[in-house]
């Protein structure tokens, strides 16, 4: 299913919170998570910690889909996070944060590892 | 029991108290979830206290004099530096780095570039409207919030502007209204009441808001009977009916715009759609606040226009500016740069894989007090103090008002604040003649 990406600071899922004070697990539990309108998580048939898979031709992120009705149809939300920017891009000489075109679907694969995030970036 | 300023994020709250005994703090009151955050940076189990250096793939306690050494040996190796962060530094710290990237002939820049600094390069060619949050406490009658979401980000910022009551008028809360747009509805959304007006706009589709604002300030009636941008008719009439109608309103920037694309046109659109109902306004105004997050993201462009004349980035060459339109994410794209000096941020989290990975492929020296993504990558680590708490120092508010952060208390293991850090860097390359 093709939607839209933005990203967002939450309180909640605060990366410098969890880099400060929590750890690789903590940082995982809070900020590899996506936020979908209900209409969209039926549509994609999201239970209870379903995983799902977000990509682009920035590359592509494995999170957990959790319902949040204050998200418009069409978007998917993600927390500001190591893992939101490994979809968002760079073109010419602009950042993309927000407004991404992402396809997203429902996967059995586990979440995107912060260790895993860490290598690639290394090119490990 | 004494008042203190807060650094938790860039409203600088100065109504703070902390109990103390300059060793310890024994209480705070009055903080936001993000200033107790802060306040818990001290002692938190990831703060960094030693300076470390990467052998074999481990990072490694090293001395203070090893760490020095070891900077000055990295700067000397190279010869394309690239200076980056310092938005969580003082106005002195940011000085500092500006002095090393001279003394260097590197490139220098802030995370204001990628967020509010953009406000400030457009307004070079189309002037702007600021405003202050003492005038906005006084005097507003209409808050626009804008892809902002001051709930989340700046927690304090609706109690000090929405909430509060203004020498200049008589009443609070009951005569301001509230307009929000942004695509979600967020937690900011929760105060408006009955006479405020939530706008939940279709995503990206803020510059047809703006343009159709524009228009219907020009030209009267010339909002489709089907709205815009996912926003209907009467809306759009009720806002522009506040707009006309106000003697002292503010929209309030946020991430959502300052990080959207179509950005620069859309500030743009912003700034001359202000300076439309200025000129039409008889009795009001309007004007402008951008809603930076980190605590001194303000400062740097105030702090380079002072020593250099110019704003954003700066690239040096032969000990002086150069004109080179540059900017953080040009130098790190086409890899130009072959090592780079980071102050308090995280780049390889915030910037997308894209950057990040090249980043990451060159040496980095790292000025932090926390474990991050960055630290993880960083050949070399070195602590400094927190700015508010452990040192004193200078920070520009997000509405360009300097404020000054007293020390509280001692940092641990004498930590050396960013701005004496960076000065011992500049003496010791001096000394060695670079």
């Amino acid at each position: 299913m093709e939607l839209i990406l933005n990203t967002v600071r939450k309180i909640d899922y605060d990366q410098t919170k969890e880099f400060t004070f929590g750890d690789i697990e903590s940082l995982e539990e809070h900020l590899a998570i996506a936020f979908l309108s209900p209409k969209n998580i039926k549509a994609l048939n999201i239970k209870k910690n379903t995983h799902i898979k977000i990509s682009n031709k920035a590359g592509s992120i494995i999170v957990k889909g959790i319902e949040d009705e204050n998200i418009p149809e069409g978007t998917v939300l993600l927390p500001v996070s190591i893992w939101a920017n490994q979809i968002t891009q760079v073109e010419e000489t602009e950042i993309y944060y927000k407004n991404i075109k992402v396809n997203v679907e429902v996967t059995d694969k586990p979440i995107t590892k912060y260790n895993d995030i860490i290598s690639k970036i290394k090119g490990d | 029991m004494k008042r203190y300023t807060c650094s938790g994020c860039s409203l600088l709250c100065d109504d703070i108290i902390i109990r103390s005994d300059g060793l310890f703090i024994d209480e705070v009151i009055g903080v936001c979830l993000k200033g107790k955050e802060r306040f818990d940076q001290v002692t938190s189990k990831n703060r960094i206290t030693s300076p470390m250096m990467r052998k074999d793939s481990v990072l490694k306690k090293i001395s203070w004099e090893e760490a020095i050494k070891a900077v000055v040996k990295m700067i000397n190796d190279s010869s394309n530096p690239l200076l980056y962060g310092f938005s969580n530094s003082s106005c002195g710290a940011q000085s500092k780095g500006i002095e090393l990237a001279r003394t260097i002939d590197g490139f220098i820049d802030s995370n204001a570039s990628i967020c509010q600094g953009k406000v400030l390069g457009i307004a070079n060619d189309f002037g702007i409207n600021l405003t202050t949050i003492t005038e906005i406490i006084n005097k507003t009658d209409l808050i626009i919030l804008w892809g902002a979401n001051p709930a989340e980000t700046i927690p304090r910022l609706l109690n000090k502007t929405l909430f509060s009551r203004g020498k200049f008028r008589m009443t609070g809360r009951e005569i301001k209204t509230l307009v929000i747009i942004d695509p979600v509805k967020t937690a900011s959304f929760n105060v408006m009441g009955v006479r405020d007006i939530a706008l939940q706009i279709e995503p990206g589709k803020d510059i047809e808001l703006i343009q159709a604002l524009k228009e219907e300030c020009c030209k009267a009636d010339s909002i489709p009977s089907e709205g815009v941008a996912g926003i209907d008719q009467e809306d759009l009439k009720r806002i522009l009916l506040h707009i006309m109608g106000t003697e002292n309103g503010v929209i309030i920037l946020g991430q959502g715009i300052l990080k959207s694309d179509k950005e620069n046109l859309l500030i743009q659109e912003i700034l001359e759609f202000i300076q439309i109902i200025n000129s039409r306004q008889e009795k009001g105004r309007m004007s402008l606040i951008m809603m930076g997050g980190h605590y001194n993201m303000a400062g740097f462009d105030h702090v380079a226009l002072s020593l250099t004349g110019q704003i954003g980035g700066l690239q040096f060459k032969g000990h002086n500016v150069i004109n080179g339109n540059n900017s953080i994410v040009t130098k790190i794209y086409n890899d130009d740069f072959d090592y780079s000096i980071i102050v308090g941020t995280d780049p390889i989290a915030h910037f997308p894989y894209t950057l990040s990975s090249k980043l990451a492929k060159k040496p980095i020296i790292l000025v932090d007090n926390q474990m991050t993504a960055t630290a993880e990558l960083a050949d070399l680590i070195i602590p400094t103090a927190i700015t508010g708490i452990e040192c004193e120092g200078l920070a520009f508010r997000l509405d360009q008002v300097p404020i000054h952060l007293e020390k509280v208390i001692n940092p641990p293991s004498n930590l050396p604040s960013d701005e004496k850090l960076l000065e011992q860097i500049i003496n010791k390359l001096n000394e060695r003649g670079t």
